[in-house]
């Protein structure tokens, strides 16, 4: 299953929306508890009266969506997948607390409406008129990895010529108080360039969008070539992870040496970070090393944020400084390795490759 | 009247998040729905919430809906005719 990148839409916590270049300007947050995404001004993309009754994510996802098939020069695509973790989180806390203050009458339909998962999906889908296939898989940390191997199937089936593929998740002060009780994040507030020097538990909550399209057919705009992705869950030990992601390179890229760049999931967090240490002394003890939850925080769909960077690496031959965490010198990108996990729950591995 | 209509106008701005409007914005006698402000189906569900949340009153027949809410003037003259004292 391959597909070339034609076009991204991706906002995030850095400018990588309307920033000129790529990562030129990294964005330093000092004392955070947690990264928000740095939000486009929507009215370039939609009618305010069209978007009046859409919450934050959606106007992301939607304002996403359109950069990328504006730049790919694509008016419909042939299918319309999403991944995400949480989904519409603020518009359902919104519907239920309407539905506790309210005595459960009364309620307002607009945020139970828009309270569902796939309402970004549908949303996209209304404005542009697009009738195609349209699917949201809500997998925890596998929603954006899924989506795209269902965009990757649709395809190689030929169902469709091509497919806009998106992964998104939002941080409201609700969700990032119960997941705080749950001890998912730092105690203290932190620098977000320093994350990996806070060597205690927990990690630094972030949020995203990134939408990419995707087709069979490699084109002049093309960034990157997606080659592979996997998934696997709950390994038993850091070792058959690592047999895992050694199997998964064997099969689609034959020796790991031929991997040029690695992009981990590295997240500060004490226990998730050991997995990346000992691959960082077995596997990929000769490959330079990078990773990216201090750019973006760390949320269910983040890899989707990894696969914009590692596509922006191909296409500009550069690897951002702020990205690496090791000396390895770096030479010309073919491979990038993309490996990813949320809470050593749910394991993503992509292939990325120049086309 | 005309103080009820203006704070039905401001009301409606808020419940539908028509913040580029503002109340002048809105032609009293003007339908509501398609050809005026264009609003749709969702925004007549959340008008019937907003009479009966803030005047307590309640639309009973889709017949009904349709004749008071097919301008501010008529959900204000529904307001008036209406309204417990």
């Amino acid at each position: 299953m391959k597909a070339y990148i034609q076009s991204i839409g991706a906002i995030s916590p850095q400018n990588t929306f309307t920033g000129e270049g790529f990562l030129q300007e990294v964005m330093a947050y000092h004392h955070a508890d947690y990264l928000k995404c740095i939000e486009p001004a929507y009215i370039d993309f939609m009618d305010p009266m069209a978007s009046r009754r859409m919450s934050r994510i959606v106007k992301m996802g939607v304002c996403a969506a359109l950069k990328c098939l504006r730049d790919a020069g694509i008016d419909n695509p042939g299918a319309i997948v999403t991944g995400t973790g949480l989904g519409c989180i603020a518009d359902t806390e919104k519907f239920l607390g309407s539905l506790y203050a309210n005595e459960e009458k009364l309620l307002n339909p607009t945020p139970f409406i828009q309270s569902t998962h796939n309402t970004v999906a549908a949303a996209i889908a209304l404005m542009l008129k697009c009738k195609n296939y349209n699917n949201t898989f809500v997998h925890r940390g596998f929603s954006f990895e899924d989506a795209l191997l269902d965009g990757l199937m649709l395809l190689q089936e030929h169902s469709a010529s091509n497919v806009l593929v998106g992964g998104l998740d939002e941080l409201t002060d609700h969700s990032y108080t119960i997941t705080s009780r749950l001890g998912l994040w730092k105690k203290q507030s932190l620098d977000n360039l320093r994350l990996l020097d806070y060597k205690d538990d927990g990690s630094l909550p972030g949020e995203g969008v990134a939408f990419f399209l995707l087709s069979e057919s490699k084109s002049e705009k093309s960034l990157a070539k997606i080659n592979a992705v996997s998934t696997f869950y709950k390994p038993d030990s850091h070792a058959e992870a690592e047999r895992k992601i050694q199997d998964f390179v064997s099969t689609h890229l034959g020796d790991i040496a031929n991997v040029d760049f690695v992009i981990t999931g590295m997240n500060g967090d004490r226990v998730a970070d050991e997995v990346y240490h000992h691959l960082g002394r077995t596997l990929f003890s000769r490959l330079p090393c990078g990773y990216y939850k201090h750019l973006c925080g760390e949320y269910d769909t983040s890899s989707s944020f990894a696969l914009y960077l590692a596509s922006m690496i191909l296409k500009t031959q550069q690897v951002p400084v702020v990205l690496k965490c090791d000396d390895k010198p770096v030479g010309k990108m073919k491979n990038i390795l993309i490996y990813n996990h949320l809470r050593s729950v749910n394991h993503g591995i992509f292939l990325v490759s120049t086309c | 009247m005309e103080q009820l209509i203006q704070k039905l106008k401001e009301e409606i701005i808020e419940a539908l998040n028509l913040s580029e409007m503002k109340p002048a914005d809105i032609d009293e006698k003007a339908p509501l729905f398609v050809d005026g402000l264009g609003l749709d189906s969702i925004d007549a569900l959340e008008l019937t919430v907003l009479l009966e949340k803030k005047y307590g009153l309640k639309i009973n027949t889709a017949e009904e809906g349709k004749k008071i809410l097919h301008s501010v003037n008529s959900m204000a003259e529904f307001i008036t005719a209406n309204k417990k004292s």
